[in-house]
């Protein structure tokens, strides 16, 4: 593969007259791990989900692997793109194993017994193996965000969007959801995030994307930003957190 | 209870008064009993001609009816409860022109009295026809279970309606999310827990159908009222008769309820975190509800 696998091309985005996001350009490399940090209101969320057009776009392009988003079939983008969302959305009228199963048996079509026993490796490597059975209410938040991580692994996804997954958590259960996505990165799956955890953003990113205004203001790698970053902005962001 | 006593002890004012507030609810709720209970037994003492309530001929008339009902109430519950499904989802179609004819439709027979429509449908419909025409020679029972699918069709959409505004928005985000198309979505993800949302509501309504019937003496349905009114008229004797439509009634409305009770039993998922806000007593001084926040 030549260029980079998702590729945030001059977006534009408006909700009515408010515009959210002024042309932004966000390049991610196969296998490589982009965190999107800055305060709240300044796009970041909004930029994952256009990237599987939760939102649509007014201007700009966005590319998986070299393929407009926008022009493709979206129920078939959707499928290489995972996402989890702050707020879980686990489907809480079925087990963890079936919330997990759901999308490969009834879009992929994968035979029930397939797509189940996939489904029971994924609880596994998310640790949660003996809660397999569980529904999503019986479940802690940590748990329960696992459990989202895998559903959204079961589509064997391209890339993985995480928008501020760890959040809506106590702070006893942020590790281990954190822990699962550094696996991940271990494993080499190409992933963005969004995220106020600026410790995890140091250690898990390869590259620092911070925002403010809908602007891009700084996108460098990791290491350096945290040590000198090199905008105004990034250095005032920063200050206001150490 | 022992919460109470420290509560006590602290010189809570208002606690008092929660409890004055409690005693007077349980004085006024006993004498509303003994009230009632006395009216009743006078009544069923007096009044009830007890020869004539358990007399053969009678108690046939009434079974007739009781099962005639019991007929019409399943094929319209059924019919109806399946129209709602069609009336709610086309209430949050993305189309317009359907989201419009499911709104107006909704309208119209919420707005007319059910007794209107059992107008419209039994002595208008056959209008239509010329004299003689009309393929239905009994077009009473016929035209109830019309009327009251139509009716209730509209009660049960909306209350499906409101049990999917219900669902987050979050759960037809990450079923869309997963690639899942937004008809797929719906019955995978949103529908399940939209009825479940609904069930009370639809429960409800469907208890109204049951009495709704009664409606039908008007078109000449042979039905528990018409039943009544016969011996009435007859008999000069209301009471008699009357003890029997109250128990019939209750026997099918209180079976009802069981049904839609052990239907919202099976489908409450173990979730702690969805109990649907269960008000304690005025006594209870810190409510379990304060977690839901």
């Amino acid at each position: 593969m030549t260029g980079p696998l998702v590729e945030f091309d001059g977006v534009d985005k408006s909700f009515g007259d408010t515009q959210v996001l002024y042309d932004v350009d966000v390049d991610v490399d196969e296998g490589e791990v982009v965190v999107v940090i800055g305060p709240s209101g300044s796009g970041k969320s909004t930029l994952l989900r256009c990237a599987n057009r939760l939102e649509e776009i007014q201007g700009g392009d966005i590319r998986l692997d070299g393929r407009s988003v926008i022009e493709t079939d979206v129920n078939e983008i959707r499928q290489q793109i995972g996402m989890v969302f702050q707020s879980f959305n686990l489907f809480p009228h079925k087990t963890a194993l079936e919330n997990v199963a759901l999308a490969p048996e009834k879009v992929k079509g994968e035979p029930e017994g397939e797509a189940k026993r996939a489904a029971s490796d994924l609880l596994d490597q998310v640790g949660l193996a003996d809660q397999a059975e569980s529904h999503p209410g019986a479940l802690s938040g940590g748990q329960q965000q696992r459990v989202a991580i895998a559903r959204a692994l079961a589509m064997e996804p391209r890339v993985m969007l995480f928008d501020e997954v760890t959040s809506a958590l106590d702070p006893e259960l942020v590790g281990e959801v954190l822990d699962v996505i550094e696996g991940l990165a271990a494993d080499g799956m190409t992933m963005v995030l969004v995220t106020h955890e600026m410790g995890f953003a140091r250690e898990v990113g390869d590259r620092i994307v911070l925002m403010a205004d809908g602007r891009v203001v700084e996108r460098t790698e990791t290491r350096s930003f945290f040590d000198e970053p090199s905008t105004d902005r990034g250095q005032q962001f920063l200050s206001r957190l150490l | 209870m022992a919460t109470q006593t420290e509560s006590e002890s602290s010189g809570g004012g208002v606690l008092m008064r929660d409890r004055l507030v409690k005693r007077v609810g349980e004085v006024a709720a006993g004498g509303f009993v003994l009230a009632i209970g006395g009216l009743l037994a006078w009544i069923l003492s007096t009044q009830v001609d007890y020869s004539l309530l358990a007399s053969p001929l009678i108690a046939r008339r009434f079974a007739e009816a009781f099962f005639l009902v019991i007929q019409i109430v399943v094929i319209s519950s059924l019919l109806s409860v399946s129209l709602g499904v069609l009336v709610g989802l086309g209430r949050i179609s993305t189309s317009n022109v359907t989201g419009r004819i499911a709104k107006g439709y909704v309208e119209f027979f919420r707005g007319t009295p059910l007794l209107f429509q059992l107008f419209v449908i039994y002595f208008g419909v056959p209008r239509l026809w010329a004299t003689g025409e009309f393929p239905f020679t009994d077009w009473a029972i016929p035209a109830a279970i019309i009327g009251l699918t139509l009716n209730h069709g509209a009660y049960v959409g909306e209350a499906i309606r409101g049990g999917i505004d219900a669902v987050p928005n979050g759960q037809m985000e990450a079923a869309r999310s997963l690639g899942m198309s937004r008809v797929m979505a719906l019955r995978q993800v949103v529908l399940p827990q939209a009825w479940r949302n609904a069930l009370a509501a639809i429960g409800n309504d469907q208890i109204i159908l049951v009495k709704d019937t009664s409606l039908l003496t008007v078109i000449a349905v042979p039905e528990i009222m018409s039943v009544f009114r016969n011996i009435n008229s007859n008999q000069l004797d209301p009471w008699t008769p009357l003890v029997w439509v109250c128990v019939l009634y209750l026997a099918i409305t209180m079976s009802m309820s069981q049904l839609v009770n052990g239907l919202e039993r099976r489908s409450d998922w173990g979730s702690d975190s969805r109990m649907f806000g269960r008000l304690s007593g005025l006594g209870s001084g810190d409510d379990d509800g304060g977690e839901e926040a």
